[in-house]
């Protein structure tokens, strides 16, 4: 469209909306933090889905929608598409990105882990917790972007295989 | 000669009227503009009717009155951009130009 970023500068940003949110506005309020997060998100995603969808034809149904999200906005946004697309046709779709971009730089050794964890398990959960945070504002993306098409949606993800990360989109009826 | 332009929202609430004409008429504009949004409405729902152009974004003549024109875009969003002209012999290629223009601008 014109102007352009830098994306160390989004890395950046992003990182730095996570750790700021997490400790300094809400300090011990990580479901807070959280909900905020997704909701910057939830702002970007519709404005963005503005501005991609101006050309195109309309969709016509829910399934063209998440084609769309899946292939041209995933690349305006990641450069790449998403890799993997599955349904079960009953208003649940999950969206597969097998390297996301904004979780890739994210450390997932787990012999680096703090002192105080004594078990793999308890070390899998913090590092889980650490990266749970940092997939709000995408998903909030996927739902703003979703709202804006007339499909209002909940959004999760799942981030058991770093840097794999899998949305799931279910559609409210 | 465009008459006015209106820009409405997904919930058909209206976001920016604009009238381009000396008279003071604003009132007459508003009403146009709100009539032809069940038009849209009723293009959109019925896909028989409205046949191939289905997933246009541009309606084309939604209808016209005794003095104006009207004319639609839908973009994706389920924003709605209606022009309102005078012109009698005007063609839909420059409407449709004059709509696109207008939405790439915003």
């Amino acid at each position: 469209m014109g102007r352009e970023v830098s994306e160390s500068c989004v890395d950046s940003l992003l990182t730095e909306i996570v750790s700021t949110y997490n400790n300094r506005f809400y300090a011990n309020k990580p479901e807070l933090a959280a909900r905020r997060i997704e909701a910057i998100g939830y702002q970007v995603g519709h404005q963005l889905s503005e501005r991609y969808t101006m050309e195109r034809p309309r969709f016509s149904d829910h399934l063209e929608a998440i084609k769309f999200i899946c292939k041209d906005f995933w690349s305006e946004l990641f450069k790449k598409q998403i890799d993997n697309l599955k349904t079960n046709h009953r208003g649940t779709f999950v969206l597969q990105d097998n390297r996301f971009r904004w979780l890739s730089r994210i450390s997932t050794d787990p012999s680096v882990e703090n002192t105080e964890s004594q078990d793999p398990s308890a070390a899998a959960e913090s590092k889980a917790s650490l990266a749970t945070m940092h997939v709000y504002f995408p998903c909030g993306i996927i739902r703003g972007a979703l709202s804006n098409l007339g499909i209002p949606c909940a959004v999760s993800a799942d981030i058991s295989n770093l840097p794999a990360c899998s949305f799931v989109v279910r559609i409210k009826a | 000669m465009i008459a006015c332009v209106a820009v409405v929202g997904h919930q058909n609430n209206p976001l920016y009227i604009q009238s381009f004409t000396e008279a003071d008429d604003a009132l007459k504009l508003h009403h146009i503009v709100h009539c032809s949004l069940d038009v849209v409405d009723e293009r959109v729902n019925n896909p028989k009717k409205s046949g191939p152009t289905l997933n246009e974004t541009f309606l084309g003549l939604l209808y016209p009155t005794e003095n104006y024109k009207v004319y639609g875009y839908l973009t994706n969003t389920k924003v709605k951009f209606i022009l309102v002209t005078t012109d009698l012999d005007v063609r839909d290629a420059d409407v449709r130009n004059v709509s696109v223009t207008i939405s790439f601008k915003c």
